[in-house]
């Protein structure tokens, strides 16, 4: 930055005692500040017509968000340093401005997020929720609450303790509740070692959700359309499903193979682990390794109706378009991987017959 | 009519609500959203980041936050949480795995300060789903009967597939809100 003219150090007062000069200088650098934080007002009052409008280029995105990052940057340093007094009764204000620049920072990472790619976006998201902590910290920090305020926290712990105690008591027979409800299983498959599990709906009113859970080396086939499908500790297994119209919803696996269609597919704690796939929107990882996929390749009798039925007919390549919500860059994630064309199985044709 | 009313008359003459919609990854928020504004449903991605929509509803402008639920981004939760009029929990009701883990996230939400003012509806979404479960039994697992007393709340049964529930929810939510912030209305 070039040096400004109207640097306060430089027109500070060198005859007057050094307290006075002091707290001169401080008064000066908070004008100037304030000039400049309302040149800035002004400036983005005037871009104010396009501030919240999209600009559907990342660079000129990426050049605003650094900007603006950086000046909340250096406003919360320049808050952290300020040690006369003078300034300190200014440091509620300036903290609360910085709050409000940092939401005007979210408002513009969520104006353009719908065409951001997926790592800037999460980037940005990281920076702004890194920016509000800080600038929370330094408030507690510098900002300690007045005597009074100690009274009120002291009355308001003792009333949540009560909720807390009614909350723990309440939330037991909240569990007893669900594991009543639990026991009145959805259908599924669960608890099996080494077996050959198969299912066939009808058709698309039928299916409801299914689920597949604590099965160990075993081969499940389901066949017919799903509306939802939640799968639950495998270990070792073969799955192969006919189209599921909403999500799959996969949670522990390790060492397995599936073969799902679905509208979304979601797939959590996963390990070396091969997913065959159609998917209409983007199948997301997170805490997975060594997973890969490859495109979908089931077939058993009526499969075409059914996919059709699920408007899961159309290969739409989103298979190999995987998010792994746990990497947040732009290099391709390290825990997902095409599955080599050689090392890929060929065609799967299901039957009702069991192996 | 009190000087206060009339502040904040004046404050929100534009009638803006903020709503904040949240709950765990796969409950159906987004598809709610699109649906509730009349957008095509059929490909949708579970959510990055977030997704705003303004949404006029009668005579209000509903800003809908929809944040994404997976469990990497619930800690951004907390960045949304400022002048939120409106909190939205969505429940998927055929998720009986996942019951402890939302009423966990659920109540942690409602220690927040921030949100202390905030009406809530929540929504037990997927109703469509045989063996789903009613909002009742939803209710009783979130132990919502527990909430404390000053809380604004509803728990309303509904489908993002079918459109069933939808509008009987944002009707109430958007009724008691307005009720808490234009006194005059
Ligand atoms: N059967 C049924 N499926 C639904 C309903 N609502 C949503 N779904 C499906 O549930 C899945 C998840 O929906 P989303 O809207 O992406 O869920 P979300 O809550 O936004 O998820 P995140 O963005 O990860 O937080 C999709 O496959 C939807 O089609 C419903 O009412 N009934
Ligand atoms: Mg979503």
């Amino acid at each position: 930055m070039e040096e400004d003219p109207s640097n306060p150090k430089a027109i500070s007062d060198k005859t007057l005692d050094p307290v006075t000069q002091k707290k001169q200088a401080a008064m000066l650098e908070r004008l100037s500040n304030l000039h400049q934080s309302r040149i800035q007002q002004s400036n983005s009052r005037k871009s104010d017509s396009n501030s919240s409008f999209p600009f559907e280029s990342t660079k000129s995105y990426l050049d605003r968000f650094s900007e603006a990052k950086q000046s909340i940057q250096n406003e919360l340093d320049r808050c952290r340093l300020v040690s006369d007094p003078e300034s300190k009764a200014f440091l509620k204000s300036d903290l609360e401005k910085v709050s409000i620049s940092i939401a005007e920072l979210e408002k513009l990472v969520a104006a353009n997020s719908y065409f951001l790619p997926s790592y800037e976006l999460r980037s940005s998201l990281k920076t702004v929720s890194e920016l509000k902590e800080t600038q929370e910290n330094l408030t507690s920090e510098l900002l300690p609450k007045k005597k009074f305020a100690f009274k009120n926290k002291a009355a308001k712990k003792d009333q949540s303790n009560v909720v807390e105690e009614t909350g723990i008591r309440a939330s037991d027979s909240g569990l007893a509740e669900r594991k009543s409800f639990q026991s009145r299983d959805s259908p599924g498959f669960r608890n099996q070692e080494g077996a050959v599990l198969v299912k066939h709906f009808g058709n698309s009113e039928e299916g409801g959700d299914f689920t597949l859970s604590d099965l160990k080396s075993c081969e499940i086939r389901v066949m017919g359309s799903l509306r939802a499908l939640f799968i639950h500790r495998l270990c070792n297994c073969r799955v192969f499903v006919g189209p599921v119209l909403g999500s799959v919803l996969i949670e522990e696996v390790e060492g397995c193979l599936f073969m799902l269609a679905s509208h979304q597919i979601r797939i959590h704690h996963a390990r070396e682990t091969d997913f065959y796939l159609r998917v209409r929107s983007r199948p997301i990882i997170e805490d997975s390794k060594a997973v890969r996929v490859a495109p979908y390749l089931l077939y058993y009798e009526g499969i075409e109706k059914d996919l059709r039925d699920s408007s899961l007919d159309e290969e739409t390549g989103n298979w190999a378009n995987v998010d792994d919500f746990r990497w947040l860059r732009a290099m391709q994630s390290p825990n997902w991987s095409i599955l080599p064309e050689t090392e890929r199985i060929h065609t799967v044709k299901i039957s009702n017959m069991e192996a | 009519m009190g000087l206060l009313s009339i502040i904040r008359k004046i404050k929100k003459k534009e009638k803006e609500m903020r709503i904040l919609m949240v709950g765990l990854d796969n409950s159906g928020k987004t598809t709610i959203v699109l649906r509730i504004n009349g957008e095509d449903t059929s490909v949708i991605s579970p959510t990055l980041g977030f997704n705003i929509k303004t949404i006029i509803y009668n005579k209000y402008m509903l800003n809908i936050w929809d944040v994404g639920g997976q469990r990497t981004i619930r800690s951004y939760w907390r960045n949304y949480f400022e002048q939120t009029d409106g909190l939205v929990w969505v429940v998927d009701s055929s998720d009986v795995r996942r019951l402890d883990d939302c009423k966990m996230e659920l109540d942690n939400l409602l220690k927040e300060e921030r949100l202390s003012g905030a009406s809530l509806l929540i929504l037990a979404n997927k109703q469509d789903i045989q063996g789903a479960l009613t909002p009742a039994e939803i209710a009783k697992v979130l132990n919502l009967d527990a909430m404390d007393k000053t809380r604004h709340w509803n728990i309303v049964g509904c489908s993002a597939y079918t459109g069933e529930g939808l509008l009987e929810g944002f009707d109430w939510l958007v009724q008691d809100i307005a009720s808490r912030i234009y006194v005059l209305d």
